[in-house]
């Protein structure tokens, strides 16, 4: 079109180029007027006003940048003469995606469409528009129109992939998927089919319809020959066969590609599962929603008799061992890793093999136990073993690894692997608390001994023997766990600390060390630890929740709200750019990834994190602000009256939540963020239960978030509600809108409690049991700040109820007290999960009762604004709901002023003392037995001898820097800060009563 | 040459395509800081234009124990695939598995894609990165001046495939370039 002839929208390219320029090199200003001066010579160039609402766009003024691609749509639908070119619609398209407009970009390509049907450019154009409004029926019909068209095999793809898409997403029939296949039959035919991605469309279509037959006989004809990498061939050929339960084609197939590539394990339990007749594996292939899938596959035999096990068995063994023979001068680990495999599942069945199973373990060991990876390699198959055989097997590596010691490295390796053995199978956690202390203090030494393995190692690689002060770590959290003596703590603290001071790189200290510092309330340190780790882009969605929850519960609210704004940018970023990719796949031919990125945008937008997080981030702008009812009516509004976040509890019922969060980079004793053994008592443990955790996490979140997203509407209401109250008190009839208000709000209580877990009545009657006594609150059971919430928009309904008020101000009073009573003069560092609740009880409920007491203030005072009549107040200071405003405030005051004094008093020690105090912990009897600062011990007279030729300059420097009093100090510094940004939340919201006091004195 | 025979034959741990998903896998590979995290589009335009070149080693447990990033681009005698990113987590190292990976692009590179050679970039202080790619037959080609953010130098590593016959593509410059010089980003 115009751009033939040199033009750009029908303007010449030379009066546009500087325009680009300037919009590329930022200068907006001088852009501007170019395009002015541009549009004064085109005032009827679309082209021209498209490129002046980019600029509008980038300078920040979304109106006038929608304004005038509003005029430019308007020539372009008018004008019959106008330029309806590709560049200027995909101009006008970037700025209307921007503007979230994206419909009226599509409208634009729409009608330019219809204007010229036979425009190859502008139909892609549409067929963009349609890939960013996920329109997959829209995106079809345009693909087959420009397939009709162009006849091109990418366009029928590009169709294809939309049928596919529609029966993913949207669950449309699988008739459809028919209709593709008889496109691409037909297209076949007469053209055959030139690109591998084609190929794997094809036979991806066929397997979404269970044609297993169909898509073998595609890929064993001509068309097979698309795909160049033999394994990859295979590897789909095997499926198909097993899928269609040939399963003794597919062995074949799987023993084919074990010859090829011996070490592909996969393959391997895919041959296995064929042999077998064993379909489990398929299952849990289709389960896409398996980030890191179960590690104990279940295995299925009932429809085999002993006879056929032994046989098939036997025939797995003979190829095992050929591929241990044909490979026996490399180290593969494949063919021996399948030997225990077979002892696995010989051992399910029902054979009495443990020995064996015993044996072949150990066997792995001694030719692969000094790898890193040794123990993730066997964690499956410890897991089968019984609690006796887990011992005895520990008991015959620690006797087999004393006859090795070739090489220093290996004995090292082997050691750090036997202890990784001792966690997994929570062996560690059945031995005396001296072995426990003894074995730390071993592999202290160990740990020194090694240090000058590292002298000559770049600082950028992994030192010898770091896993050792992590295994460390973990031992004395559990000595910690065991004993309560903090001391313990303290030392793994100091362990970690030495460790990135000798080398900074290593995550895994700083993931403990955050998760410790967390525990015992040094929050700051432990954001800053997190901090370190450098999580950005995806990793924020997969590593942030080893802080996020502290951190929200936390008074470190600038940190949190960086926290969770980095993060919802990276997700709504990627939420809006995703599209773009998807189209960019599409004109690459590179079918299979469109409908991969479309998938993965969906797991995104669903991630349970993601759908929390846009709803803490709500909540925390109204807990920063709950001091003033006026900021907060502000905040409400742009949240819309809380009325979206209520629609996305809704919509969250009704969807299937994802879990992309990486768990296995946690520590033991906190297997996911709802989840602290330490705060519990000792028992006993395997170290497995960390797959567990997230059957029933699923619908505890969903709840969770559901009931939080209800909050702000439910403030917003009870807001409301006072006004009505209080002319209610005043003149006994209410009006119809306020009745409105109060039934919605009743409403979202009979949701909340029903999140809860049960009917409003009941709720109330559990609260008033607790405010009277009858009930303790431990029955509140962990959500309890989520009680005291409701408790709180309860009252708001019923403020007129004087019985309401007293249930609230006594729960108040009872959970508050109670926590401060039982944390008595202790320590910060044992009691933060105390101060933890206190915390959420001030910043939430707390703050939200003093903010409709606010509002009842408000709508009670002669104001100049408001049309209340004198006598209102009048009336209001005699009635029953002013003196059980007064009530509440001075409950409130005094319970607050309780916590205050609690904090004043940990503030009062001087820091010196309270270093002190934590080094003390850490001080050692020269005669006890045993007891928290051996390792400690081992390690400082292991820096006080160090010299710099036998661990090298840049170990004996870090060595040297070491100062244990420093940690100590840090550690008592951040949990100070933490006491003192409460305090300072309590003594505001303190004040804020304070002067509700007085004002209501003069009601 | 090393493409001599099937190379497969060298691959042993299950190597695949790189997926989306794997993004969410890929955790403690990327915790090691030695491992830059890009952004979601760079990831997703990779896989949207070179999804051969993205590969990934799975081992047991289905755990990621590395992967491979590249692309194929260039004119005429420097049409070449190019390794973007290989990352190697730490639990799996010394087993060879970068030297599986390198393979795999170099041999996809010359087998389906036809490319005269493969390079990459590397800083010139990372002296264990660089031995080890020595020892996979790259050739230091030339040193790019302040190519890593400004301020150390880069080093370009080229490794000749079957199709440049006489190797011209990896005889050293003389002198070294400044980053505006580079015909590909």
């Amino acid at each position: 079109m115009s751009s033939k002839f040199g033009l750009a929208g029908g303007i010449p390219e030379r009066r546009v180029r500087p325009i680009w320029d300037a919009i590329d090199s930022r200068q907006f200003k001088n852009a501007l007027k170019l395009v002015t001066s541009l549009l004064s010579k085109y005032p009827k160039s679309p082209y021209a006003l498209a490129l002046k609402a980019l600029i509008h766009e980038r300078m920040g003024k979304p109106d006038e940048a929608l304004s005038v691609c509003l005029d430019a749509k308007e020539l372009l639908y008018n004008d019959d003469l106008a330029l309806m070119d590709d560049l200027t619609l995909s101009t006008l398209q970037i700025v209307l995606q921007r503007l979230d407009h994206l419909d009226l970009a599509t409208s634009c390509y729409a009608h330019a469409c219809g204007k010229f049907p036979n425009n190859l450019e502008l139909m892609m154009g549409l067929f963009n528009c349609y890939v960013r409004e996920y329109s997959f029926v829209k995106q079809q019909q345009t693909a087959i129109k420009m397939y009709k068209l162009a006849g091109e095999e990418r366009f029928l793809l590009w169709a294809v992939c939309s049928i596919q898409l529609q029966v993913l997403c949207d669950k449309s029939g699988e008739k459809l998927l028919l209709l593709a296949e008889g496109l691409l039959k037909k297209h076949i035919a007469s053209h055959s089919m030139h690109e591998p991605e084609a190929l794997m469309v094809y036979i991806s279509l066929l397997e979404q319809e269970s044609k297993y037959n169909d898509a073998l006989e595609v890929l064993s004809g001509d068309l097979g020959s698309l795909l160049m990498i033999e394994v990859d061939k295979l590897r789909i050929q095997g499926r198909l066969l097993a899928r269609a339960n040939d399963y003794s084609a597919a062995v074949d197939v799987y023993k084919k590609i074990l010859e090829l590539s011996p070490d592909d394990w996969e393959c391997f339990l895919h041959y296995l599962g064929c042999l077998l007749e064993d379909d489990s594996i398929w299952k849990y292939f289709d389960n896409i929603d398996q980030i890191h899938p179960t590690k104990h596959i279940e295995c299925k035999f009932s429809h085999l008799t002993e006879e056929m096990f032994d046989s098939r068995i036997s025939s797995a063994s003979d190829l095992v061992q050929k591929l241990q023979r044909d490979n026996e001068n490399s180290n593969l680990r494949g063919p021996y890793l399948a030997e225990l495999e077979i002892e696995k599942r010989k051992f399910l069945f029902g054979k009495k093999n443990e020995n064996k199973l015993l044996e072949s373990l150990l066997q792995y060991f001694l030719k692969f136990g000094h790898l890193a990876c040794y123990a993730s390699d066997v964690e499956a198959y410890l897991q089968v073993l019984s609690p006796n055989k887990k011992a005895e097997f520990v008991g015959m590596l620690v006797k087999n690894s004393d006859s090795f010691s070739d090489s220093a490295t290996k004995v090292l390796g082997q050691t750090t692997t036997i202890l990784k053995v001792q966690e997994l199978t929570g062996n560690i956690f059945e031995l005396p608390v001296d072995e426990i202390e003894a074995s730390a203090v071993k592999l202290a030494k160990l740990y020194c001994q090694n240090l000058s393995l590292s002298k000559d190692l770049d600082p950028q690689e992994s030192m010898f023997g770091e896993e050792l002060l992590s295994l460390i770590s973990n031992m004395l959290v559990q000595l910690f766990w065991r004993t309560r003596d903090f001391g313990y703590l303290a030392e793994a603290i100091m362990v970690l600390e030495l460790g990135l001071t000798i080398r900074g790189h290593v995550w895994q200290y700083k993931i403990l060390l955050l998760h410790i510092y967390s525990y015992v309330g040094a929050l700051p340190l432990a954001f800053e630890r997190y901090k370190a780790l450098d999580v950005k882009n995806i990793l924020t969605e997969t590593v942030s929740h080893h802080i996020l929850r502290q951190m929200l519960e936390s008074p470190m609210w600038v940190d949190l709200s960086n926290l969770l704004k980095d993060y919802l940018k990276f997700m709504d970023d990627h939420l809006r750019e995703s599209a773009d990719l998807t189209f960019l796949a599409y004109r690459h031919r590179n079918y299979s990834k469109v409908i991969e990125f479309v998938l993965f945008k969906q797991r995104l937008q669903h991630s349970n994190q993601y759908q929390a997080a846009r709803v803490e981030a709500a909540v925390l702008q109204l807990k920063q602000n709950a001091d003033s009812v006026e900021e907060e009516e502000r905040i409400l509004e742009n949240l819309k009256s809380g009325v979206q976040l209520v629609e996305l509890s809704n919509d969250i019922g009704s969807k299937t939540l994802r879990f992309n969060e990486d768990m296995q980079t946690r520590p033991w004793w906190t297997p996911c963020p709802e989840k602290n053994y330490l705060l519990g008592p000792f028992e006993e443990i395997s170290y497995c239960p960390k797959e567990d955790v997230k059957d029933d996490r699923e619908e505890n979140m969903k709840r969770a978030i559901q009931r939080k997203s209800l909050l702000p509407r439910m403030i917003y209401l009870s807001i409301q509600c006072t006004s009505t109250a209080l002319k209610e008190s005043a003149e006994t009839n209410g009006s119809g809108g306020d009745v409105k208000i109060c039934g919605e709000l009743k409403c979202l209580l009979d949701e909340y409690t029903k999140m809860l877990g049960c009917s409003l009545n009941d709720a109330v009657e559990m609260i008033t049991g607790i405010s009277q006594g009858v009930r303790t609150s431990e029955s509140l059971g962990s959500n309890f700040v989520d009680w005291l919430n409701f408790a709180v928009f309860w009252n708001a309904w019923s403020l007129s109820s004087h019985e309401h008020w007293h249930v609230l101000n006594s729960l108040f009073e009872r959970l508050i007290l109670d926590r401060v009573r039982s944390m008595g003069s202790s320590d910060m560092s044992s009691c933060y999960s105390d101060v933890q609740v206190l915390i959420q009880i001030v910043t939430e409920p707390l703050a939200w009762h003093s903010l409709i007491i606010q509002a009842c203030t408000r709508s009670s005072l002669p104001s100049g604004k408001k049309k209340k009549k004198n006598q209102h107040s009048d009336q209001l200071s005699s009635s029953p709901m002013s003196q059980a405003i007064k009530d509440s405030i001075h409950s409130l005051c005094s319970t607050i002023q309780e916590v205050s004094s609690w904090l004043l008093n940990q503030l009062n020690h001087q820091e010196d003392e309270q270093v002190e105090r934590f080094l003390s912990t850490l001080k050692r009897d020269e005669d006890a037995a045993g007891g928290p600062g051996q390792i400690l011990g081992v390690l400082e007279s292991f820096i006080a001898s160090s010299e710099e030729l036998e661990v090298g300059n840049r170990i004996f420097q870090a060595l040297k820097s070491w100062n244990t009093a420093d940690t100590a100090r840090k550690t008592v510094m951040a949990q100070q800060r933490v006491l003192r940004e409460f305090l300072q939340i309590c003594e505001s919201k303190r004040k804020l009563l304070e002067t509700l006091k007085q004002q209501m004195s003069h009601v | 040459s090393s493409f001599e025979g099937d190379l497969r034959k060298e691959e042993m741990t299950t190597i695949r395509r790189f997926s989306c998903n794997d993004l969410l896998r890929f955790t403690s590979v990327n915790l090691d800081h030695l491992t830059e995290t890009f952004n979601m589009s760079f990831y997703m335009t990779y896989l949207a234009r070179w999804p051969d070149y993205f590969h990934v080693a799975e081992g047991p447990g289905n755990r990621v124990m590395g992967y491979i990033m590249g692309k194929v681009e260039g004119q005429g005698e420097s049409w070449h695939g190019h390794v973007t990113a290989v990352t190697v987590s730490p639990e799996y190292r010394r087993q060879q598995l970068a030297k599986k990976l390198m393979n795999l692009l170099e041999d996809i590179s010359d087998k389906i894609d036809k490319a005269y050679f493969v390079d990459l970039f590397v800083r010139a202080s990372n002296t264990p990165a660089i031995k080890m790619y020595e020892k996979l037959g790259y050739i230091i080609y030339r040193r790019v001046l302040r190519y890593y953010s400004g301020e150390e130098d880069g080093l370009d590593m080229r490794k000749a495939l079957s199709r440049d016959v006489e190797k011209k593509s990896v005889i050293p410059l003389k002198r070294p370039i400044t980053p505006d010089e580079l015909e590909y980003d």
